[in-house]
């Protein structure tokens, strides 16, 4: 009697625990729908807790990369500067040329223009660990609604585009990176144009776009297109790898190399205006209004 | 304390530590510590309930580092501790192989609850992830390791236990047998 009464009881308990996480998904997808999701706050508490013991569980980690990294890998290093000395000198060739291009084509105003886009107020944050999860593509970072931080936020690096901000609490933000199944980013082909969505595949990237008579080539550089409103025009997005031939199909698929390096990535910029797009879509009662005014007096 | 500083290290410390881990390993062979945990808890862990509960924990701090929903690690957490307690009663894990098998068992419909649950969830994904390339290595790569975290759970729940039972009187129930 008694091990049926307990085995009762062990059946009740496991069917609350899998009810509350259900609900908690169910809520939580709710909440990524409407847009804002700042975390509860048992959840950002124990994000926030967590944030700077992570930081310090990488330590050992980050040593043994340095390590590799500034010592052992150095190995070919002088053979790599000489090439890239010589690829700076061809660029800044290149860079001469493009710009009496521009000079000629009158374009340079809209660069200008362009430039002034771009100033937007940014947050340089320090990656502090990675998806504990191998199904998702995601990054926890050192900052949150305390600074500025909000959903929606885009988050680059110098190179280009890395990811968007998902959700945030006091102290931290979660990220969602590139690579992740459920990104996509509206790009364009910087060299002809043509538009197609960039989507993460877990390990890499493809762009998919439409038409046979589409002009997509391998390394070709991809840009975000400014189209959805998340990401502002002309950031670089990936070179594009192989190209699937044409077919009978109407949407063709490009494999894209990032130009960012996820692996090694170790600071990320966040971009503390959402655009008016994502104003709208992020907008919640709770005011989840981005106000980069003490972000950017932080010094960033 | 030697309790909490074990319950922090498995609720905590696990996921902080493949989340560390993941910038040198591929996705695909890094090992899956959290459900790792699972098992070896389900099959070292004493009280059900209690590891029912810990396992929930676990489950919900890898959803806080992961962009999974909050919940779904945490959901199949639970229904892996609950089946792998429940065939364990059954059938004796004792011995590597059992403990390989039953891992890439797991780790193959864990593979499935987690790809089906986004699917699910998510407009626009889709089950493209369980194709045998991206599932095989990590059920090769957790089926390998399981023993060892196994060995690790057990001798992490013993030394947690060994305060209890140090303070504990040790309890004998006697019976009278009358010839």
């Amino acid at each position: 009697m008694t091990e049926i009464r307990s085995r009762v009881l062990l059946a009740g308990l496991t069917a609350l625990l899998a009810g509350f996480a259900l609900v908690n998904m169910v809520v939580d997808r709710r909440a990524l729908a409407q847009g804002g999701r700042e975390l509860s706050w048992w959840s950002g508490l124990a994000l926030d807790i967590a944030v700077p013991i992570q930081k310090f569980v990488a330590i050992p980690f980050e040593i043994a990369r340095g390590s590799w990294s500034d010592y052992i890998a150095l190995q070919g290093v002088r053979r790599e500067n000489g090439d890239l000395r010589t690829k700076l000198a061809e660029s800044e060739d290149e860079n001469l040329q493009l710009r009496e291009a521009l000079v000629a084509s009158g374009r340079l105003d809209r660069i200008a223009e362009m430039r002034e886009e771009f100033d937007v107020p940014m947050l340089r944050a320090d990656l502090v660990g990675l998806d504990a999860s191998t199904w998702f593509r995601s990054v926890l970072i050192d900052r949150g609604r305390n600074h500025g931080v909000h959903s929606g936020m885009p988050l680059i690096s110098e190179l280009g585009v890395v990811g968007l901000v998902t959700a945030t609490s006091r102290n931290a933000a979660k990220g969602m990176l590139l690579l992740d199944r459920q990104s996509a980013v509206s790009a364009v082909v910087q060299r002809s144009r043509d538009r197609g969505v960039v989507r993460g595949t877990g390990d890499g990237l493809v762009f998919e776009f439409v038409g046979r008579d589409a002009d997509v080539a391998p390394g070709d550089v991809l840009i975000t297109s400014g189209l959805g409103g998340v990401f502002p025009k002309g950031l670089r997005i990936g070179v594009v790898g192989t190209v699937e031939e044409v077919s009978a199909k109407l949407q063709r698929e490009a494999t894209v190399d990032p130009v960012v390096d996820f692996g090694r990535l170790e600071q990320v910029f966040v971009m503390l205006r959402r655009s008016p797009t994502m104003d709208l879509l992020y907008a919640t009662d709770g005011g989840d209004q981005p106000d980069p005014a003490p972000a950017a007096k932080s010094g960033s | 304390m030697r309790r909490t500083l074990a319950l922090l290290a498995i609720v905590f410390g696990v996921p902080m530590l493949e989340g560390a881990l993941a910038p040198f390993l591929p996705a695909a062979f890094r090992p899956d510590l959290p459900l790792l945990v699972v098992l070896a808890l389900a099959l070292a862990w004493r009280n059900t309930a209690t590891g029912l509960v810990l396992v929930a924990m676990c489950g919900f701090v890898v959803d806080l580092f992961s962009g999974a929903l909050l919940g779904q690690h945490a959901l199949l957490s639970v229904l892996a501790f609950a089946a792998a307690r429940a065939l364990s009663q059954h059938v004796s894990m004792i011995g590597t192989l059992p403990q390989i098998v039953f891992a890439a068992g797991l780790t193959a419909v864990h593979a499935i609850g987690v790809v089906g649950l986004t699917t699910f969830f998510t407009p626009g994904a889709d089950l493209a992830l369980l194709r045998p390339g991206v599932v095989l290595p990590r059920v090769a790569v957790n089926a390998l390791i399981a023993p060892t975290v196994n060995a690790l759970g057990a001798a992490l729940v013993a030394w947690a236990s060994g305060e209890e039972t140090g303070r504990r009187p040790l309890r004998i129930a006697t019976r009278s047998w009358v010839p």
